[in-house]
This record gives structure tokens, C-alpha cells and sequence, in this order.
């Protein structure tokens, strides 16, 4: 078997998310765990890496942000289309070693993605987790994704959601303006019998470590995911390294005190 | 482990014999020294290492994975070709079995298909051949189907594996038993670097010393032997943009795009980062998950740098 060999599937939808993003839904019924992801081909264009953003047997969703070649490409999908994946690829984040704990899911930007998954792995499991806390940061209104679960998750879990600014004040779907480490900072986290998932940009991830670091919460506790440059999301072409990690294999999910000051290794 | 002995003058009827049904490829003197295949055993040239090693006959710079046509991919393996290498050092064949490591454990199909089908032979080094050879200093393996030692009049062959005894078999006439003890193999001014364990050195100031004179050139990583990051990228012909090919190419630690993701952020922005990043994928991680370093300590990042950043001396000179 050729490691490299993409196989087609079928688009079964595609949902606009925000301004920028989508959510493919791909007949690809491969088992996949929270945290996840998958190699996506445009043939011409090249591929990319997606994370997972759904826990199903006989689907996987996809929520692309329409940031690069292949992502820009994959916006003009439509449903019944086809599209090239391999996959899935990685370790995601460590459910069944923390059944029983209190989970703190902080997300950022196109980041809250794989935590999706997380969450919908939580409602399939849902008796074997303790308390829920979502953090959720956005720039912007418009940006907000998953609209249409947010009103679930409101009522099932602790949820915070911030935008960095609202200039229009448009509709936020309760979110309060001001970045995501004020939420997590303003909240009373119990680091005992908990963990905390973080999944955005280098910088907000940085700055929220440190605000749980300060509440309380060891390094081992923390799990991180990461985004690197991939190519062959198998552990050889070496471009996701982050000290001798790999993060197509080893990774995305790491915890935190195995790979440190990640932000420039 | 057996020895036999070759007449020096007859190895020109070797080369000559094993060139009836394989290409050997061997060091040759041209603008530089390079591994090519040759037309006459003559061109060999045994006094200088190669200054480029022989890894692109096995891990090309670029190579094509597929063909598409917007209905399907269609793998491009390329076809094994019978080939003897002949001349290939020892920090070179231990090179090639890092690469081996690296590829085999994903089970590269485009790699294992140009190895499966090579020979080799080694030119075990009388002296260091360069100023910055260090193999002496990292782990040495004994990996080769035959190995040449060297001699005043002769060559010591050492046989590695059924396929080097093999050769031994079928030309019995060049070939002849020897009772000689087998020569030290310890190469003799290779042992520079001084520092087994460079993980304590993570947040060592130094490495910037070093960075600050890289020119982000590659030219270190295109010409390691055993370096194998690479990318790969899809291109299309312009009379049918839905048909193209999928290729891979040699990539550099070395130059910024390497950790660059989309919505251009660059993880290993600053020189000494990536000059870090590199020598520790060489000698430390590496050896974290196949248990040997990369690394094999033939000096030519040092000797084909523009600036000659040594970072051999420069690990000797950083003090805990």
C-alpha cells in the first residue's frame, strides 16, 4: 500500500461556517479519535492538513478556513463532489486516560475546530466526564463558528465565548468582547481531577498556559494541539518537527511538558 | 567475517566484469569529485571523498509520486535498475543505513525500490580524506556488502553480507583467501568533535555565534548525506489543468519556508533556531527514536559552507 495515495470520497455537505470558513461532511467512515486530522487533496493545487471536527462512525466533518492554496481551492466544493483524503492521521487528545475529570476546553479562531470534536465526543461519553468549561475567542462577531450548536453547548456546559471586538455591534450570541485569557482569568478553575484542552494561535495559547499555570494547573495537565507545516503526515519528510516530535505522529495532541516552549521550536 | 586479497592492478578487471550486467557508479573527478556512473574503470577516482554524496541516487532531489488526471492517482514507482556503488566511504554507507531507518518505517515505496537494487562497496579511508572529517568521534556500524581496505600493492576485501560474498564467488580468479588479520578500522585524524552529549547545551547563548554567519543558503543540508526532509507539491500542464503530477523535492531546515503554515507564520523565524533545530535532528533526536545519530561526521555542511560555520568547533567551545 502506497503511504502517499489519497483514495476519493463524497461530499455529502457543505456548510458555510463564517465569512471565511466552511464544514465539509465526507462519507469517510474511518474510526478517528478527538483531535485528529486528515491530508487533503486538491490534485494541481496540493495538500493540506484538516483536523477532524466531529466524533461519528459514519462520517467526518471538516471546518476549513480559507487561508491557503489548497483550503481556498477546497471552497469550491459542493455537495455530491468528490474529494481526494488521507488519513486519518495522529494521536488526539487523551479521552479515555481522563474519563473522570473535569475538562477546561479553550479554543481560539479556526482552533475551536478540533474541540469540536472533543465536544462530541463528550455528548456520546457524556456520563464519563465531570464539568465542562468552554473558553471560545474570536476577532470578531462573524467569525463565531458552529453557530448553530453554540445554543447546545450553552445549556449543557460552562461556556464563555469573546470576541476581540464587536465595531458594529452586531449580534454575538452572548459573546463578551475582550480577549479569551480574560474570561479564563475571571473564572474559578479547580486544577484538581482536571485537565485543559487549548487548540489557536501560538500567542493566545502561550497566554493562556500561563493564566492556568497560575491557577493551579501542572504542565502534565495541559494538552495542546498543535498546527506545523506537513507534507507527508507520516513521520518522514520532518517539516512538523517541534524538538524531535513529530506532530503528524506523535502529535497534534501533545501534552504540554513534553515539547515546552513550542512556540519557536 | 572473511578476507580476501585483490591485486591493485586487478581491480580495473572487477570493475570491468561487475559493468556487464549493472551500472557502477563511483567517484569521479570532475568540476568536483561526484558519484556518477562510469564508462571505464579508470575514472575512478579514490583520493578525495566525493564532494556530494551518493544519497540522490536512492532519494532524488526531485521525483515524481504520482500522476493525476482528475479521475484518478496513479503511483510512479520508478524501475529498480542494478546498480554497484564502489568507493563509498564509511561515514556514506553508515548514511546510507540512517537513511534506510528513516524511510523504512514508513515504508516508502519510491525509496525501498532504488535501494533494493543497489550494491555496495566500501573504500574504508587510510586517513581522514578532509580537514573536517569527524566520524571518528560518533558510532561507527559496519554496514557495506564489501569493504576495501586500502593497501601498499593490493586490496583488503572484507565481505559484509551473502550478497558481497556472492561477488567473491562468482570471480574466484580475482579473489584470493587471506589469513591477514583485519585492519584497524579507527581512521586516523577523523575524531574532532569532543562533546557526546549536546542535550544540556539546548540554551547555550553559542548558537547564535554560529547562526550569525549563515547565509541561509542549504548548501549544508543539500549536501549532508543523510538529511531527508523534503516536500511535495502538485504541478499541472496548462493545455489540461485537472492532469499534472505529484512530486517531491529535497527541503532545507535551514531556510525559513520550512515551518511556515499557512496564513504565513514561521515557527523557526530566527537563524539560530533552525541552526539549532538542525543539529540537534543530527545528533540528538534522531538518536532519540532510532538510537544512533544521524549524523555520520563527514564534515561536508562544514567544508560547503560559504562562511564555514564549523559547528563541530563551536560545540567544543561551548562550556556548560
Amino acid at each position: 500500500m502506497n503511504p502517499y495515495l489519497p483514495q476519493p470520497y463524497t461530499i455529502l455537505e457543505f456548510r458555510r461556517e463564517s465569512p471565511d470558513t466552511f464544514t465539509l461532511t465526507i462519507d469517510l467512515k474511518k474510526r478517528h479519535s478527538p483531535g485528529q486530522f486528515v491530508q487533503v487533496s486538491v490534485p494541481g493545487i496540493g495538500e493540506a492538513p484538516i483536523s477532524i471536527c466531529s466524533d461519528s462512525r459514519s462520517y467526518v466533518k471538516l471546518n476549513i478556513r480559507e487561508i491557503g492554496n489548497v483550503t481556498r481551492a477546497l471552497a469550491k466544493s459542493k455537495k455530491g463532489g468528490k474529494i481526494w483524503i488521507r488519513g486519518p492521521y495522529g494521536k488526539g487528545y487523551p479521552m479515555k486516560a481522563l474519563e473522570g475529570k473535569n475538562l477546561v476546553l479553550i479554543g481560539g479562531g479556526c482552533g475551536v475546530a478540533p474541540l469540536k470534536g472533543v465536544i462530541d465526543y463528550i455528548e456520546h461519553h457524556r456520563s464519563k466526564y465531570r464539568d465542562i468549561h468552554l473558553f471560545l475567542g474570536y476577532r470578531s462577531p462573524e467569525e463565531i463558528l458552529f453557530k448553530k450548536e453554540l445554543r447546545e453547548w450553552k445549556k449543557n456546559y460552562r461556556l464563555e465565548v469573546t470576541i476581540d471586538q464587536n465595531q458594529h455591534g452586531a449580534f454575538c450570541y452572548d459573546a463578551k468582547v475582550g480577549f479569551v485569557t480574560e474570561a479564563i482569568n475571571a473564572a474559578v478553575l479547580d486544577p484538581h481531577k482536571s485537565a485543559a484542552f487549548l487548540c489557536g494561535p501560538p500567542v493566545m495559547m502561550k497566554a493562556s498556559i500561563d493564566l492556568l499555570k497560575q491557577k493551579g494547573f501542572q504542565e502534565d495537565q495541559i494538552f495542546i494541539s498543535a498546527e506545523r507545516l506537513m507534507y507527508c503526515a507520516l513521520g518522514v519528510c520532518c517539516h512538523c518537527m517541534i524538538r524531535g516530535k513529530f506532530t503528524c505522529v506523535d502529535g497534534p495532541v501533545f501534552r504540554y511538558d513534553e515539547i515546552g516552549a513550542f512556540t519557536h521550536d | 567475517m572473511v578476507l580476501y586479497r585483490l591485486e591493485k592492478k586487478r581491480l580495473g578487471e572487477l570493475i570491468g566484469r561487475l559493468m556487464l550486467d549493472a551500472e557502477v557508479i563511483a567517484p569521479v573527478k570532475k568540476d568536483v569529485v561526484r558519484f556518477l556512473p562510469i564508462a571505464h574503470p579508470e575514472e575512478i577516482h579514490l583520493e578525495r571523498n566525493a564532494f556530494f554524496p551518493a544519497k540522490e541516487y536512492f532519494f532524488p532531489q526531485h521525483q515524481t509520486l504520482f500522476q493525476f488526471d482528475g479521475k484518478s492517482f496513479a503511483p510512479v514507482i520508478p524501475k529498480p535498475k542494478k546498480r554497484v556503488f564502489f568507493g563509498l566511504r564509511r561515514c556514506d554507507l553508515t548514511a546510507i543505513r540512517h537513511q534506510d531507518l528513516a524511510f523504512e518505517e514508513v515504508k516508502d515505496p519510491y525509496y525501498e525500490t532504488m535501494r533494493k537494487s543497489a550494491l555496495l562497496i566500501g573504500y574504508h579511508c587510510p586517513k581522514a580524506p578532509s580537514p573536517y572529517c569527524f566520524c571518528g568521534s560518533l558510532p561507527q556500524i559496519e554496514f557495506f556488502d564489501l569493504m576495501f581496505f586500502d593497501q601498499q600493492t593490493g586490496f583488503l576485501v572484507e565481505t559484509g553480507s551473502e550478497k558481497g560474498e556472492q561477488i567473491v564467488r562468482e570471480h574466484p580468479e580475482l579473489f584470493a583467501l587471506t589469513d591477514l588479520p583485519k585492519p584497524d578500522t579507527k581512521i586516523p585524524g577523523a575524531d574532532r568533535l569532543h562533546v557526546e552529549n549536546i542535550a544540556p547545551l539546548y540554551d547555550h547563548p553559542d548558537w547564535k555565534k554560529g547562526a550569525d554567519q549563515c547565509l541561509s543558503c542549504g548548501a549544508c543540508t543539500a549536501l549532508c548525506p543523510t538529511c531527508y526532509c523534503f516536500e511535495i507539491h502538485d504541478e499541472v500542464s496548462t493545455a489540461n489543468p485537472d492532469a499534472g503530477k505529484r512530486s517531491r523535492s529535497w527541503s532545507s531546515c535551514q531556510l525559513p519556508g520550512f515551518t511556515r503554515v499557512a496564513g504565513d507564520h514561521v515557527f523557526r523565524k530566527e537563524r539560530d533556531h533552525r541552526f539549532k533545530h538542525r543539529i540537534f535532528h543530527q545528533l540528538e533526536y534522531f538518536k532519540e527514536k532510532h538510537g544512533v545519530p544521524l549524523c555520520v561526521g563527514c564534515g561536508r555542511c562544514i567544508e560547503a559552507c560559504p562562511t564555514r560555520i564549523d559547528f563541530v568547533k563551536l560545540l567544543n567551545e561551548m562550556k556548560t
